[in-house]
């Protein structure tokens, strides 16, 4: 969104309208805003009412411009007049429940908030798109997938319709393999991301486009649909490559940098993330994520004195619990070249730094999963 | 479901070109009492560098 929808013109006429804060989650500095209102997934966007210390609406993932355009606006209304619908206030309702993260009461009050909605209601794409989301964190994944069937033709061709399809989709490969109604589910959802990949007039960000591209592989890995995953990826990559080919910006460049990573380590071609990670690097200097990719591009390719050079100069740079993963793939890189007492050493630097995060920061369940590495080496 | 979310995620990158709007950064406290005061939503982005 910073690269491609902040910069936005057709976002300036809110520009006074509201107050426009930037939480960046790795920086000690915002641990109690953290504490009140915990974020598990990146981005969450917020609105709140200062004065009365309500949650006016929240939104789990990426927006495009008119998205964040109508939340704006919906935020706006919600604003000025104390005044709503039944479905409005289940909604608002929901998403203050799910910014104190208790998601299966969000998921609750989401579904109310849906059985209540008038027709043509506007927000019933973003209610949606909550209540899979509760429930897909709440670990309800068979209601998840459920619901996502049953939502989809209600948001079909908007851009809500790319994440329930795709938050359904997920949900139903999760679903335990003995299910009876696994197969059927994934393979409805699977002809829904697809319907949304295809359908050019649904405007959906490309990194969002991407996402889809890696459920919809997720799905045909699970189910062994072996030659479609081998032919989704080298869609996946090609289409990667063009948008990064597109952008306008180094800033726009590099958002694709983390899809192709993942895509390049996925066909098991590490060297071609080499040259645009190090572009990245002399685009961004102080910008720890192209080492720390470089440092798994070399590690794929057993270049391991490259590898420990990237992840020295990501880890010069890295701070927060990013800095955990800078970590964990320091210590796999010192066990890949078989030096077994520093990746050990490592996994306890890890450790250590994990319990010095501020509460708000520190994940107790990171911290549980170290140790049982550390246990096990 | 998991990598769903990690690529939601980590398609965010830090940069800073976001001329249209006035982002107060990382502090809570200021935007909030500033909020208060002009009677005006408060709106946050949750975001990381990675």
């Amino acid at each position: 969104m910073r690269a491609y929808v902040y910069t936005d013109k057709g976002l300036e006429r809110y520009a006074g309208r509201f107050v426009w804060l930037s939480i960046n989650t790795e920086d000690a500095a915002n641990a109690p805003f953290l504490k009140r209102y915990p974020i598990p997934v990146l981005p969450t966007l917020l609105v709140l009412d200062a004065k009365r210390n309500d949650v006016l609406l929240r939104y789990v993932g990426g927006a495009t411009v008119p998205q964040l355009q109508t939340m704006l606006a919906d935020s706006e209304r919600k604003h000025r007049s104390g005044a709503e619908a039944v479905a409005d206030r289940l909604l608002r309702e929901a998403d203050a429940l799910e910014s104190k993260g208790d998601h299966a009461a969000a998921a609750k009050s989401y579904d109310s908030a849906i059985a209540n909605a008038p027709k043509r209601w506007p927000r019933l794409g973003r209610a949606s798109e909550g209540l899979l989301f509760a429930l897909s964190v709440a670990n309800e994944i068979e209601p998840c997938a459920t619901r996502a069937l049953a939502l989809y033709p209600r948001v079909k061709g908007t851009v809500s319709a790319a994440n329930v399809a795709a938050s359904g989709l997920g949900c139903a490969t999760g679903l335990d393999k003995s299910n009876a109604k696994r197969m059927e589910m994934i393979g409805a959802l699977e002809k829904a991301t697809r319907e949304v990949l295809d359908d050019p007039k649904i405007k959906v960000a490309a990194d969002d486009r991407s996402s889809l591209y890696i459920t919809l592989i997720d799905a045909a890995d699970a189910t062994g649909e072996d030659e479609a995953a081998v032919a989704l990826r080298l869609e996946w990559v090609a289409f990667l490559e063009a948008s990064a080919a597109a952008a306008k910006t180094p800033e726009q460049r590099a958002v694709y940098d983390s899809h192709r990573i993942g895509a390049y380590l996925d066909l098991q071609t590490p060297e071609k993330a080499i040259p645009m990670l190090e572009q990245s690097e002399r685009d961004f200097p102080d910008d720890y994520n192209p080492p720390a990719r470089l440092a798994l591009a070399y590690k794929a390719m057993k270049k391991y004195d490259e590898a420990l050079a990237a992840s020295d100069r990501a880890m010069a740079k890295s701070y927060g619990p990013r800095k955990l993963s800078v970590l964990t793939t320091r210590a796999d890189i010192f066990a890949a070249r078989g030096d077994a007492k520093a990746a050990r050493d490592t996994i306890a630097q890890a450790i250590d730094y994990a319990r010095s995060l501020p509460e708000g920061q520190r994940s107790e369940r990171r911290i549980a999963a170290l140790e049982k590495r550390l246990a096990e080496m | 479901m998991k990598r769903l979310l990690l690529a939601s995620a980590i398609a965010l990158l830090a940069v800073q070109a976001r001329a249209a709007l006035p982002f107060v950064e990382n502090d809570y406290v200021k935007a909030s009492a500033l909020a208060s005061k002009k009677n005006v939503p408060l709106f946050v982005e949750a975001w990381a560098p990675w």
